[in-house]
């Protein structure tokens, strides 16, 4: 640099100073940089470091909630075979149903005869609503043909895993804050339609409703019930989950040994593969903070 | 020291006069000071409104205004090439040795100077603001920018902070890299001719009311500030989303007395406001350099700021008190600036700018950017070509792709107008008195 030729016609040298004001500094290029130079310079100051088996454990929620939709697939297909009757169904409604409101129950701290009344209520109106609608869900897809709807069904239920919010719940207990994203709303939308298709291809009404009641309660409510796990005891969110996996996989290989291969192959990619990688990934992980970012304000902003 | 080297400058920028704004001054000083060395400044920005084709400015600036319409923010619609042939045709028509480009969101600069470089001319490129690392339109932003600045010849930038950030954003060495701040214009921003009294203090605050610059914050620290002291008096000058709120505010806590609200200032309104002030507040979040902070010690304010971007770099300790950008903080600073306010002295403030800040300060150290970049060496477009593929997996293919692109349609251009067919343009020499300088009358009379 030239500031170094310079140096020797001033003997006593001024110190560089980090300031623009004043004009060109004296014996010194206007390009002069010194050891200062980006030493406000802060790298990675917001990464959280992670560890394998944290992330594996966080990793169980997704491979919980990929174990449901996979029951329910499996109970479509049976439906669909004419395996499973109405009766039997409905049996399985109404044991879910109740089961999940033992766990909303038994998770929630203040247990009042209000609330429960509240969720009755609206049990209530949900499935008279359903039952009305179910002739109409039954002849709503009659002019197409079947591949089709199976096709979009299963296109829609990538579409509901891939945007669905693992770590929330889309339906919320009552008085929570948080309002649900984009994303979630669409995951849930896509889940009920789904549902509906499958439903519009059963022969019927009662079949109709007692599919329809089963989907619904199953992406509806499924988040909420292992949210509520969740929050009450990881401990046994893990439990849950392994059992709901050793279930899962035991009823695909009854189904179909690829299906299960396959299935297989996603759960492990899902808890072992991806954290590894995750972990692997954070090496190049590289944050610049400086002087130069934009300053967050420190108070909330109520407009 | 023999005959000095006359440069033959061509600025180019998104943003200029009717447009107001750091840069758009910035150019307008700074081509005039050159002007007045005796190099030869030729300007070209995209039309406003039906402000288009050549015109000539104070001293002789001769500005291209390009018949493209800005479709966004006053940028030109990125199009690659379809401003190939204007700029070369300005570049030779106008005999052209350097091309200087402004701003990094500017798309007709990062045009001009990828032809620029295409044609074998050096390129020089100030950069004007700050960016972050994090959000998808800065890594955008940088990408482009690491695109233009792989081949400048020398860039520019406000402050030592910019400087860092550019350095990081665009990987360029650090000496390539100038530090010229901008200036204010002393004669324009003279302190009020009589003082004001202090029984009651005024703090002006002159910006843009958006969430940049800081308006939220003036929220929480205004009605605190009255409630402390109350012969303080507040005087707002700007507009913008953010006006309602400081609005509510005023009705909130009924200050409607003591807080006013002006509205849109212009910029040549801008001294009457500061002058009835004592303290200048700026609270923006991020800034390379703060042109108002500027203009307000001109006029002999006590400035209060928030201690971000290049600010502190901007004034001595003794002329601005920083705070942190929070309120509280923000408090106890505009307590320290009002306890010191009887040792300012606004004229003393005022001779002090003049000799801190010089737009012909700024235009000289410029000048010499200009020889450093003319003494860099030619480079064929092979070696070039590395130097783009060298900034990304993708993005370096990409970059020489468009570079290629650019080198066959000059050559088809050359070949369909040759350059002995563009007429060149004759200089002339304006008559100048030195004294009749840049004052704002003068160009203010250009525009009408």
């Amino acid at each position: 640099m030239d500031s170094s030729m310079t140096e020797s016609t001033f003997p006593t040298k001024p110190k560089w100073r980090k300031v623009v004001y004043g004009g060109m500094q004296p014996g010194f290029d206007d390009n002069h940089a010194d050891e200062s130079f980006l030493e406000d310079m802060v790298t990675n100051a917001n990464v959280v470091k992670r560890d394998m088996l944290k992330v594996m454990q966080d990793s169980m929620s997704i491979s919980q909630y990929l174990c449901i939709v996979a029951l329910t697939g499996l109970v479509w297909i049976y439906t669909l075979r004419s395996t499973l009757n109405e009766n039997s169904l409905l049996l399985l409604d109404v044991t879910l149903l109740g089961l999940g409101f033992l766990i909303l129950l038994l998770t929630q701290e203040m247990l009042s005869l209000n609330l429960l009344l509240h969720y009755l209520l609206n049990v209530t109106f949900f499935t008279t609503g359903l039952y009305l609608l179910a002739p109409i869900y039954q002849t709503l897809t009659r002019s197409i043909s079947s591949d089709s709807i199976l096709a979009v069904t299963v296109s829609l239920l990538v579409l509901h895993l891939f945007f669905h919010d693992y770590f929330g719940s889309t339906v919320r207990t009552l008085g929570a804050l948080n309002n649900p994203t984009l994303t979630s709303c669409i995951s849930l939308n896509a889940s009920v339609v789904a549902s509906v298709f499958i439903a519009s291809r059963l022969p019927s009404t009662l079949l109709v409703f007692a599919i329809m009641h089963f989907s619904l309660q199953v992406f509806l409510f499924a988040p909420l019930v292992t949210y509520c796990i969740r929050k009450y005891s990881f401990r046994l969110h893990l439990w849950f989950s392994f059992g709901l996996m050793i279930v899962t996989l035991a009823f695909v290989y009854a189904l179909h040994l690829f299906l299960f291969v396959m299935f297989l192959g996603l759960l492990i990619i899902v808890t072992v593969v991806c954290p590894y990688w995750l972990i692997r990934m954070q090496e190049y992980k590289f944050e610049i903070h400086g002087p130069w970012d934009e300053a967050k304000l420190c108070f909330d902003i109520i407009d | 020291m023999g005959e000095r080297k006359r440069h033959r400058i061509l600025m180019v920028s998104d943003f200029f006069y009717p447009n107001f704004g750091g840069v758009e001054n910035h150019i307008y000083y700074l081509s005039q000071c050159l002007l007045k060395l005796g190099h030869k400044v030729v300007v070209m920005t995209h039309a406003y409104q039906n402000r288009s084709g050549v015109r000539y400015m104070t001293g002789g600036l001769k500005v291209y205004y390009v018949p493209w319409r800005p479709f966004l923010m006053q940028n030109t619609f990125p199009t690659f090439y379809g401003t190939l042939p204007i700029v070369r045709t300005i570049l030779l028509r106008e005999k052209i040795s350097l091309v200087h480009g402004h701003q990094a969101f500017s798309t007709l600069c990062h045009e001009a100077l990828m032809h620029a470089r295409t044609m074998g001319y050096k390129v020089v490129f100030t950069d004007h603001s700050l960016y972050g690392f994090a959000d998808a339109g800065s890594i955008h932003m940088n990408k482009v920018l690491q695109f233009t600045l792989a081949e400048v010849s020398q860039a520019i930038c406000v402050s030592h902070t910019s400087k860092e950030n550019t350095v990081l954003r665009s990987g360029l060495p650090p000496e390539k890299v100038f530090v010229i701040p901008n200036a204010v214009d002393t004669a324009m921003f003279k302190p009020a001719p009589t003082r004001l009294s202090r029984h009651e203090i005024v703090i002006v605050v002159i910006s843009r009311l958006v969430y940049r610059k800081g308006a939220d914050l003036l929220v929480e620290v205004i009605p605190e500030v009255c409630r402390l002291y109350p012969n303080v008096r507040f005087i707002v000058g700007g507009d913008g989303p953010k006006r309602v709120r400081l609005e509510e505010m005023r009705e909130k806590h009924s200050l409607q007395d003591r807080v006013e609200m002006l509205g849109a200032v212009q910029h040549s309104q801008v001294r009457s406001v500061l002058i009835t002030g004592h303290i200048f507040l700026n609270s923006s979040l991020t800034e390379a350099f703060c042109i108002a902070i500027l203009e307000a010690a001109s006029c002999g304010l006590l400035t209060v700021s928030t201690r971000v971007g290049g600010v502190p770099e901007v004034l001595p300790d003794d002329m601005v008190v920083l705070a942190k950008p929070d309120p509280s903080d923000m408090v106890q600073a505009i307590k320290k600036a009002i306890s010191i306010l009887p040792n300012i002295d606004p004229e003393e403030m005022h001779n002090r700018m003049k000799e801190l800040y010089n737009w012909h300060d700024v235009a000289k150290r410029t000048e010499i950017v200009y020889d450093r970049a003319l003494k860099c060496s030619n480079q064929n477009l092979i070696k070039r070509l590395s130097r783009y593929l060298s900034c990304g997996a993708w993005a370096g293919k990409l970059f020489c792709l468009v570079m290629i692109i650019d080198f066959l349609f000059w050559h088809l251009l050359q070949r369909w107008q040759p350059a002995e067919d563009i007429e060149e343009v004759p200089d002339f020499v304006l008559s100048h008195d030195q004294d009749a300088g840049i004052s704002p009358d003068n160009k203010n009379q250009s525009f009408r």
